[in-house]
């Protein structure tokens, strides 16, 4: 930068000569050299400014045009509850076929505490104490003057019991939403749907988790927010499932029995439309597992499908179907039933150490429930044969069943299948399975001869499954049960206008300690079939040590317990079913020319 | 480049001071002030005693400040500076020692009357300390790095004491405003340019770090940021606000659903409704037109301010007055910024609309510095 002087020579001299004071020249010049200090700085400030001024009308604009874009936006609803409820209602609904709700969510509230911001704890804990009897005001006073920052009082609260706390007006008190699951019909069908418990809890909300029976097993399912709340639909039918469970629960009382189940399945699609285990228990509010004794006791054991029984007489039909599959024997092919069997070092006596021989036709070795009658066939068919045939209707696999106790409930089987236990086999003695294997041998049989998949989800049309047995070896099976019912063991099976075919099973319980059989404690079974000459519907019936007192002395056959209370059962539901009443058709060989 | 190397008589004296003031500013404040008064009504449910009559009487009594502080000469307060400063220093120390716990932070010093908060104060005493400092500096040595780490380290103390308390809002307003005030007074941009791209690279660090095993900050921070980006993601937790005042505004629309129909406001979704988010009930209420006024209003104080301060041939007086408008800028700007979601929720008022003493007091100061800087400038002969 290239000075001026402040006093140049030349113009000092000059006005000096002039006579004129020479420090003025010096003073303009001074002041000219600040003036153009000032201006650059004034300029470099200036410019300064413009950016800044530049920068605040872009936030400015900014601010505006947000404004603006705010205010053309739709005005929503507070998001706050319908996020909430999408949090809260996450599991869905579980109904009956017809969409019936068997299990839904309740919102409620639970209640917590924020000690620290308690304002009287006394006070509050006395009021708690008159609203929830069972706390104790000594130690609610202890935590809530404590250190502790946050702790629950209640999981779940009653609107009344809201209002209470509510009413007591302390900050410390606060509630979560909360939701929980609610069976509606209580006891009903409570061994399906199991039941649900708390998981993860937090204020806002707590995860409900299944615990048994269905909602354990679609627990995933239930949860999962990709079905879009899409409720899980059973094949119970809430009104058979009712049906079912008040005629078992009389018969149970009846009958002096200790427990009871029942199943009925619709033998085309193997959906099981009722099953009933008894006692039971209420789901909204699950009993604790026995800690001793025997689990089977429990309320919570479901006979249906975890119990796994000898099953008696009810598996000679099975016997009688694979001889004539097998071209062995015709339903009045005659058989060998001199009583009493001897194999080996094995004597097999009929019940009460008749004598239906010396010959029997194959149909009246059912009707008669013959044992020696069976067990000859059994030896004529071969033990490998007979026990691959019970394999082919499922009754020693798991039980396919949607619930997470069916796998657990393996039958039992003998390791080594000989030709005794084939002989014992034919009369149900020897193995063990649930009633709910039973229930789907019988409609894998009587259902044309394909085998079903039992089944507690809602099914469409169900495409055959593999051929056990022919047609009308179905169709010969059908008749001899139904003759069981009308001239048999069964004959107080007989309902009136609906063709009831069934067999009975009287097994006697295997001691719980040490080896045997008790001699009165028994297992008695109905297996079931209507319309026997189209059938439909297939019903098992057991009770658990059943004695009728009605009698001189106790009756404790299948005969007199088990078959009257399943005559009840399909007196009630084959209504339902919207099965029409029909005058008892000719005999089967009428029905086949009839069609053919 | 002093004042005093003009001609001190060219300068209004007496009571001619008055006529000699900003006069469109005062209105403009008044204004503002008064949109204040009618928010604070409604607010209230249309009871004045709650919120806008005790506002009403602080605004008076900071009219009364601002007249006063006009009234004394500008060099006065130059020379005051340091003292200023200085005082707000101590304050925000003794704010640690003996200040009340408010809403979980100290930030209070109850005098009896007021309830003082210092940081509120250093904002204008730091504006008017480096106003001073670049006014005794020689403009040639602006940009040399000594003379810059002299206005940073008066700068970052009282930052570092708010952050302390901790009061984020005001120290992101103590920087941003101390910024501008050194940007202003002419350093170089170089060294704006190195602090925003060590910003820049720093908040990049951040979020590459995150889920990394170097991770920079705590998860729930990380939270507090996904809850600024989207606030719909928590609308019970962090975002509240934010949801709350955005639908507020979705509500209002073009013209508002008028005076006292608010119902975000009005039913008490959101808390805190007269201070920070008082703007969400103007804007339910009066809609984009009475929120854009409000927004001209402010814009017109800016205005003024840097009109009067181009004027303004003393380098103190005009930066003074450059610095009180970047401070009461950015009050505002941040303020509609966090309640409109663009800016995290970090505790800012709207500058003479929101409920609060300390607040507006040590603003009309401000204004009354500005006054002074205005009516005491120098005039050409």
């Amino acid at each position: 930068m290239i000075r001026t002087p402040l006093r140049p020579l030349a113009r000092i001299l000059s006005a000096r000569a002039r006579g004129e004071n020479p420090d003025a020249i010096e003073r303009e010049n001074l002041h000219q050299r600040h003036e153009e200090m000032r201006d650059r700085l004034r300029l470099r400030a200036e410019g300064r400014l413009l950016v800044m001024s530049v920068l605040f009308l872009c936030a400015f604009s900014v601010v505006g045009a947000r404004m603006g874009l705010l205010a053309a936006s739709e005005a929503v609803e507070p998001r706050a509850a319908a996020s909430g409820a999408s949090i809260l209602a996450q599991r869905a609904d579980i109904t009956d076929r017809n969409g019936r709700i068997l299990a839904t969510n309740l919102s409620t509230y639970s209640l917590y505490a924020h000690p620290q911001q308690m304002i009287e704890p006394e006070r509050v804990a006395s009021a708690l104490v008159e609203i929830f009897p069972d706390l104790k005001r000594d130690r609610l006073i202890k935590d809530f003057t404590g250190n502790r920052k946050f702790m629950w009082i209640r999981r779940k609260l009653s609107p009344e019991q809201r209002q209470a706390v509510h009413d007591i007006g302390d900050p410390g008190l606060l509630f979560g939403p909360r939701e929980m699951r609610l069976y509606p019909n209580g006891r009903l069908a409570a061994h399906v749907l199991g039941g649900a418990g708390f998981g993860r809890e937090g204020v806002h909300s707590a995860e409900v988790i299944g615990v048994a029976g269905v909602e354990k097993a679609f627990d995933g399912w239930l949860r999962d927010p990709a079905n879009d709340g899409a409720p899980l639909a059973l094949s119970i039918d809430l009104t058979l499932q009712t049906a079912m469970r008040q005629v078992l629960l009389g018969g149970m009382r009846l009958m002096n029995a200790k427990g009871a189940a029942g199943v009925l399945m619709d033998v085309h699609t193997g959906e099981v439309l009722a099953m009933t285990s008894l006692p039971d228990f209420d789901p909204n509010d699950r009993p604790r597992p026995l800690t001793e004794g025997d689990a089977s006791d429990s309320p919570l054991f479901n006979r249906a499908v975890q119990g796994v029984y000898e099953l008696g007489s009810t598996f000679k039909i099975f016997t009688a179907a694979q001889a004539m599959e097998m071209n062995l024997a015709r339903p009045d092919t005659l058989v060998d039933a001199n009583a009493p069997l001897r194999w080996g070092k094995h004597t097999i006596h009929e019940y009460q150490r008749k004598n239906y021989g010396p010959l029997l036709s194959l149909t009246d070795v059912i009707v008669k429930s013959s044992n020696v009658g069976t067990g000859n066939m059994a030896l004529k068919i071969g033990a490998k044969a007979q026990r691959d045939f019970l394999d082919r209707l499922g009754v020693f696999d798991p039980l396919p069943l949607e619930l997470v106790e069916a796998p657990g409930a393996r039958p039992l089987t003998p390791a080594n299948w000989s030709e005794i236990v084939a002989i014992t086999a034919t009369y149900g003695h020897g193995f063990s399975t649930s009633p709910t294997h039973l229930a789907a041998a019988y409609a894998s049989l009587l259902n044309g001869g394909t085998l079903v998949r039992p089944t507690l989800l809602r099914q469409g049309r169900v495409a055959p499954g593999p051929r056990i047995v022919r047609p009308e070896v179905s169709r010969a099976s059908a008749e001899m049960l139904r003759q069981v019912v009308v001239r048999g063991t069964a004959s107080m099976g007989e309902v009136p206008g609906y063709a009831v075919g069934g067999k009975t099973g009287t097994a006697d319980k295997v001691r719980t300690r040490g080896r045997g059989y008790y001699k009165d404690k028994n297992i008695n079974t109905f297996a079931s079939v209507f319309p026997a000459d189209d059938p439909k519907y297939v019903l098992v019936v057991t009770l658990d040590e059943p004695s009728d007192n009605s009698g001189e002395k106790p009756r404790r056959t299948a005969g007199w317990t088990a078959v009257p209370v399943a005559a009840e059962v399909i007196r009630r539901t084959a209504p339902l079913l919207g099965l029409r009443p029909q005058i008892a058709p000719a005999p089967a060989s009428g029905i086949l020319l009839a069609r053919e | 480049m002093s004042y005093l190397e003009y001609n001190v008589k060219t300068v209004p004296t007496g009571p001619a001071k008055i006529l000699h003031m900003n006069w469109p500013l005062v209105v403009l404040l008044i204004a503002v002030a008064s949109v204040g008064f009618l928010m604070l009504y409604s607010v209230a449910g249309g009871d004045l005693s709650r919120w806008a009559e005790p506002q009403m009487k602080r605004f008076a009594i900071g009219l009364v400040i601002m007249f006063v502080v006009a009234m004394v000469p500008i060099w006065f307060w130059r020379n005051m500076a340091g003292i200023a400063f200085g005082g707000s220093l101590v304050l925000l120390v003794a704010v640690e020692v003996v200040g009340t716990t408010g809403m979980g932070a100290q930030r209070w010093i109850d005098l009896g009357f007021m309830r003082l908060q210092p940081s509120e104060l250093t904002k204008i005493t730091l504006v008017m300390i480096l106003a001073a400092y670049y006014d005794w500096l020689d403009v040639r040595k602006v940009s040399r790095p000594l003379w810059v780490l002299i206005p940073l380290v008066l700068i970052l103390v009282p930052t570092m004491l708010v952050l302390a308390q901790p009061d984020l809002g005001t120290a992101i307003l103590l920087v941003a405003g101390g910024g501008i005030v050194m940007f202003l007074a002419g350093v170089s941009w170089w060294y704006f340019v190195a602090v925003i791209g060590a910003g820049v690279g720093l908040v990049s660090a951040v979020f590459t770090s995150r889920g990394t095993s170097w991770q920079l900050l705590k998860d729930y921070q990380y939270r507090r940021i996904d809850t600024f980006l989207d606030p719909s993601s928590d609308p019970l937790g962090a975002g509240y606000h934010i949801t709350q005042s955005k639908i507020a505004l979705g509500s209002g629309g073009w013209t508002g659903r008028g005076f006292m129909q608010g119902t975000q406001s009005r039913l008490n979704f959101l808390p805190e409704k007269q201070t920070d988010f008082i703007f969400t009930t103007l804007a339910e209420e009066f809609g984009f037109l009475g929120a854009f006024s409000l927004l001209v209003l402010y814009a017109l104080i800016i205005f003024f301010c840097v009109v009067s301060a181009m004027t303004n041939k003393d380098r103190f007086g005009a930066l003074l007055t450059l610095g009180v408008a970047a401070t009461f800028f950015l009050f505002f700007a941040v303020n509609m910024s966090m309640v409109m979601g663009l800016a995290p929720v970090v505790g800012v008022p709207l500058p003479l609309v929101s409920y609060g003493g300390s607040a507006m007091l040590v603003l009309m100061g401000a204004f009354g510095l500005a006054q002074s800087a205005h009516v005491h400038r120098p005039r050409t002969r």
